[in-house]
């Protein structure tokens, strides 16, 4: 009889066996973007000693979950190293957990309850128990008769709020009825998740029918997308913009009746260019892409990262052109708090 | 009987049944997940409806992936799982059984 054991990866020959195992598996990717969030590792021996099964729990993420089925009856390890990670956090009081892994498992997560939320070639995005994405939409202001209405939807990360994010909105709220503003939930930021929500809150407090709402979990940020099961870490962008836009599409899209989406243009960073580029391809022709120009003052553009910059260098008067007051009045109260996160290494070049 | 937090029971594997019971606002609903649901799946939501009414249970959401579970396996998970999310665990009410 197999019996779940805990691995301490920390531990340098336990974390050499268990490298080696997944590798056997097809899994290369051991970066420290990957290793390092994992919580837990569990895995599974056999009666000889044998690793013949291993998962990892990251917050509420399964990953590098891998069985040789070898001896055994089809299924029966991949089940019982699942229903090992989920007792592990339940403990925690976590009944809520993610998995993305390879497209071709995702049928064998399915077996064990998880519902797929979009799949790519190569990827797929799963969930399982409560509270789940149906329950997310119903946390969700509507409005009445919200079906013939012309709604569009804004994703940001607002890291912070900037005069930019409010020209999107403030003109997506010319051209339609009503507006979501989703701010990503990952907490990966310089200004953490509450900060920016209320930012964005404070900032657009004067528009009418605008929702300010948490992307929740379903927002999928580029900072907090497992890569471990990708071939290679080029298609981080591109499997991390499908799986998002598919789940934008597909569930969100429809439940609020959103008919188009809007983007700013991306005159500096790549990623974000190309993450649009892929937006599109997705999302139309059944929801419209908006792409906007960057607002500008004084023939610049303004970016979240400039600003980001200015706080670093402690240039505090040349942030008062780039943010609305409730922005810049949160950063001159809280100045140094921010200098302090950067100088404890939070990154203010990403998004 | 008031539900006071998420409380789960039973094992994914073979012959088991997990059973996930939170809050409801509308009775009892049932979301089975069973690969013999086409033949026996209203009987397992009768098992479990029953266990809960038994418990003194209204309004459930619950969450319910089988394995191929018995009757009686359906009915000790469920039951261990409303005790779980009722937090009457340590004062188990086996009479309902």
């Amino acid at each position: 009889m197999d019996k779940v054991v805990d691995l301490y990866l920390n531990d340098s020959s336990t974390r050499r066996k268990w490298k080696h195992f997944l590798e056997k598996l097809g899994l290369n990717n051991f970066s420290s973007r990957e290793i390092d969030v994992i919580d837990h590792t569990l895995g599974l021996v056999d009666d000889a000693g044998n690793l013949v099964g291993t998962g990892s729990i990251a917050g509420n993420v399964l990953k590098y979950i891998g069985v040789c089925n070898e001896g055994a009856q089809p299924g029966a390890r991949f089940n019982k190293i699942v229903t090992a990670l989920q007792q592990y956090i339940f403990n925690q009081k976590i009944f809520h957990s993610f998995v993305f892994t390879k497209a071709k498992y995702s049928k064998s997560f399915q077996h064990l309850g998880f519902n797929e939320l979009a799949h790519t070639k190569q990827a797929a995005f799963l969930e399982s128990g409560t509270p789940d994405v149906n329950a997310f939409l119903d946390t969700i202001p509507k409005v009445k008769d919200q079906k013939n209405k012309k709604v569009a939807a804004i994703v940001m990360n607002a890291n912070p709020f900037t005069l930019g994010h409010r020209h999107l909105i403030e003109l997506a709220n010319q051209e339609n009825d009503l507006v979501y503003v989703f701010v990503v939930a990952a907490n990966a930021s310089l200004f953490n998740t509450d900060e920016r929500m209320k930012l964005v809150q404070a900032g657009t407090a004067d528009l009418k029918n605008i929702f300010v709402v948490s992307g929740g979990d379903y927002m999928v940020s580029r900072a907090t997308f497992p890569a471990y099961f990708l071939k290679s870490p080029d298609d981080l962008v591109a499997t991390q913009t499908q799986i998002d836009a598919n789940v934008f599409k597909n569930i969100i899209a429809p439940c609020l009746f959103i008919n188009s989406r809007y983007i700013g243009t991306e005159p500096f960073s790549r990623t974000t260019s190309f993450y649009n580029q892929s937006l599109i391809q997705v999302l139309e022709p059944s929801i419209k892409v908006i792409l906007v120009p960057r607002y500008e003052v004084n023939g610049q553009v303004i970016t979240a990262t400039k600003v980001r910059q200015l706080i670093k260098d402690d240039n505090l008067l040349a942030i008062q052109k780039l943010v609305p007051s409730t922005t810049m009045d949160f950063i001159k109260n809280n100045k140094e708090i921010l200098q302090d996160r950067i100088k404890k290494g939070m990154n203010i070049d990403g998004n | 009987m008031e539900i006071k937090t998420t409380g789960v029971a039973g094992t994914l594997e073979s012959s088991d049944i997990q059973i996930m019971i939170s809050k409801g606002t509308d009775g009892i609903q049932i979301d089975l997940d069973s690969e013999v649901a086409k033949a026996y799946g209203d009987q397992i939501k009768k098992v479990i409806t029953d266990t809960l009414k038994k418990y003194g249970l209204d309004n459930v959401k619950v969450k319910a992936t089988d394995k191929g579970a018995l009757d009686c396996v359906i009915e000790a998970r469920t039951l261990a799982a409303a005790q779980r999310a009722t937090e009457t665990s340590d004062k188990p009410e086996l009479g309902v059984l």
